[in-house]
């Protein structure tokens, strides 16, 4: 059976001025694979999965979301936007909107469900991240952990084909980081198309069906995390674990 | 436009007079401001209080108010002194200049009291920390930490009092100062065209704003040039 | 030298009289200098040159003249033009009122429209990030986060404003009108006391000042509750 090939990236570049980000990026991810991406800071990383939702326009190569090219017509890119969800290192929740409303907002604008439905499903997946009862409070009043588990539910109340992960436990203190893993886990277990930009290898290793390791623009190396882990082929990739492993 | 010819002269004497007043109550604005921050940031009540009073007083009185109760009010009040000492004399005046460089001078000064607090209080405590943990004295610290991280953060807002210096000088016309304002109304007088006569004077106000943004933004780029990162 | 306290008690209500024109000149100008403050601000953001260069330099001249130029300009020097006598706006600027709308109007609305751009250059660029990332367009992002987020953020500086514009409404009795400030100076020319008139007034511009701040302080926390922690 072949899978749905969701995300496809052909020879992709971008630039920034004369700085090149990226470098020849070629990717495909299927329906229902995890996929994590690690690599030093500047790597081009968080710069690779924000092209893929346009928030970051690639310059060259083609990016084809579900059979869809990413263009420039509006009407694509609010339509790969409905299907790709994504959640920040910084969480970015709305913070004059209560929990509730922060997940309701953009299932009224934008896939026009009525209000009563969307607010049971904001509070289906309230619950699903397990903090139902924060539901009237705003995002101030909750814990950074708590505030990010939100951004989770935020973005599966759109029901996305796939969810795209921005370092999303970078910014949290290391107490809470467990809480929002979790949460994760278990949306892969269950079967949710994701690729995540992360440090957390432990979370690389018991989640991923592969893990790509990127460095200045490039992706260095792609393996399933047995063998990237175990037996890295590429030198880079044999620093970078090193570095972070060793700690 | 001919209309204006006989007039350039007077205009420009009106505007060195708008040069002269906006210097005079720059340096005022900067002293009744400094000595309004520091008694809103001393450990005195009475000296909070006054200050308090002060940036109330003039912040919630029109301008034009102050300038009138100033000119008139003092010109009695140095009357009244003056007949203790010469009961002949009936009447003494303030120079409008006077009058209104000071009474602009307290109304700005009273804006620039927050800005300047809020400058002090900005400075980053760690930068006053680590100069005292090095072993300079309070006086060193002040001068050589504060000073300069005090201007850079206040620059903004200062720009925009000194503006306010500016424009507020054309109120001062209203007591007859001869600044350019002013010499419009006489032109109008002799010549009957309003509409060329105050645009003159827009132009007038409008490049001494632009001189002063400019200098703004020059002095701003020279603050922040520690500031950009050099690759 | 004296002061004269029955002197207060009677030009104090004659003075209050002004009242009314006073808050009629605020809150006219107010509410139309807000109008076109967000047109402005919508001109200025816009990233298209032929609406943003316009935009800039009317708030240029406007930030960049005293307001009382302004509103000589308005009253006396537009009735010297013929298009302004002959249009259909005449009976606006023949009177002094109207004269002092528009140049008050003209004034704040400059002012205003770069604290509004002020509020939405400050809302955080992540919170747009996430509204893009839902799917939701541009129009849709303005008005249920920028603005509310903006509106918040701009207010203390909007605040300042109207007080402002509470004290250039003084300005209104250089041109005949008898606003407080105007039936002010008539009777200092009368009785020569202008300690007692003038500081009186003043203490009444300042309670006026004091209640606008305390019903702003009101609406800030209002639009703040949402940063209660």
């Amino acid at each position: 059976m072949t899978e749905r090939i969701l995300i496809k990236m052909q020879h992709v570049d971008k630039f920034f001025g004369t700085f090149q980000a990226l470098k020849d990026i070629n990717l495909e991810v299927s329906k229902g694979e995890r996929v994590v991406v690690c690599g030093p800071s500047g790597s081009g990383k968080s710069t690779m999965i924000r092209c893929i939702n346009r928030l970051e326009k690639h310059n060259a190569g083609q990016i084809i979301i579900d059979g869809k090219e990413l263009t420039d017509q509006v009407a694509d890119i609010n339509a790969v936007r409905r299907e790709v969800g994504m959640v920040f290192q910084s969480f970015n929740l709305f913070p004059h909107m209560t929990i509730l409303k922060n997940l309701m907002l953009a299932q009224r604008l934008v896939r026009k469900i009525p209000k009563a439905q969307a607010q049971a499903t904001a509070m289906e997946y309230l619950e699903r991240v397990k903090i139902p009862e924060q539901a009237d409070k705003y995002p101030i009043q909750l814990s950074g952990g708590q505030q990010q588990r939100v951004a989770i539910a935020r973005a599966l109340c759109m029901k996305p084909e796939i969810i795209l992960f921005d370092e999303p436990t970078s910014a949290l203190d290391p107490e809470m980081i467990n809480e929002v893993l979790e949460v994760m886990t278990d949306l892969a277990r269950d079967g949710m198309t994701m690729i995540c930009v992360t440090h957390e290898m432990g979370f690389a290793r018991s989640v991923a069906d592969r893990v790509i390791f990127m460095d200045a623009g490039e992706i260095v190396e792609e393996a399933p995390p047995e063998a990237f882990f175990k037996a890295p082929k590429n030198e880079r990739t044999k620093k970078f674990l090193s570095q972070i492993l060793t700690h | 436009m001919d209309a204006l010819t006989g007039w350039w002269d007077d205009f420009f004497w009106g505007s060195v007079v708008v040069g002269q007043v906006f210097l005079c109550s720059l340096v005022l604005m900067v002293i009744f401001g400094l000595i309004g921050a520091a008694a809103k940031l001393s450990n005195s009540v009475i000296a909070q209080k006054l200050a308090s009073g002060y940036t109330i007083v003039f912040r919630g009185t029109p301008e034009i108010l102050v300038i009138l109760l100033l000119y008139f009010g003092s010109a009695i009040a140095i009357t009244s002194i003056a007949q203790i000492f010469n009961p002949e004399i009936k009447f003494l005046d303030v120079p409008p200049f006077w009058a209104g460089t000071i009474a602009i001078a307290l109304i700005v000064g009273s804006y620039a009291t927050e800005t300047f607090r809020g400058a002090f209080l900005g400075v980053n405590p760690g930068s006053i920390e680590a100069a005292r943990a090095l072993g300079m004295s309070t006086l060193q610290t002040f001068v050589y930490v504060r000073i300069p991280e005090m201007w850079r953060l206040a620059l903004p807002a200062f720009g925009n009092h000194m503006l306010s210096l500016v424009k507020d000088t054309a109120l001062i016309s209203i007591i007859g100062l001869n600044e350019t304002l002013f010499v419009a109304k006489q032109a109008i007088g002799t010549t009957g065209q309003p509409f060329v006569m105050y645009i003159v004077v827009g132009l007038i106000y409008l490049g001494f704003s632009t001189v002063i943004t400019l200098t703004v933004m020059g002095l701003e780029r020279y603050g922040q040039r520690h500031m950009r990162a050099h690759r | 030298m004296t002061f004269d306290v029955s002197l207060i008690v009677d030009a104090l209500p004659k003075m209050l009289v002004g009242i009314g024109l006073t808050f009629q000149l605020l809150v006219l100008s107010a509410i139309l200098g807000l109008i076109l403050a967000i047109g402005l601000m919508l001109m200025r953001i816009s990233g298209k040159w032929y609406l943003s260069w316009p935009a800039q330099v009317y708030i240029y001249v406007f930030r960049g003249t005293p307001i009382l130029v302004q509103i000589f300009i308005v009253y006396y020097g537009f009735p010297q033009l013929g298009f302004i006598r002959d249009g259909v706006l005449w009976p606006l600027f023949r009177d002094p009122f109207g004269c002092a709308i528009v140049a008050l109007t003209l004034n704040t609305g400059a002012y205003v429209s770069e604290i509004l751009r002020g509020g939405v250059l400050g809302v955080d660029r992540g919170i747009l990030e996430a509204g893009s990332a839902l799917g939701l367009s541009v129009r849709q992002k303005f008005i249920y986060l920028t603005t509310p987020i903006a509106a918040r953020l701009a207010l203390p500086a909007y605040g300042n404003d109207i007080i402002s514009l509470l004290k250039s409404t003084a300005l209104a009795s250089t041109i005949t009108l008898a606003d407080m400030t105007g039936i002010a100076r008539t009777l200092v020319a009368q009785t020569y006391a202008p300690y007692e008139i003038f500081i009186s007034l003043a203490i009444v511009y300042m309670i006026l000042t004091w209640i606008l701040q305390k019903s702003l302080g009101r609406v800030e926390r209002y639009l703040g509750r949402y940063m209660q922690k």
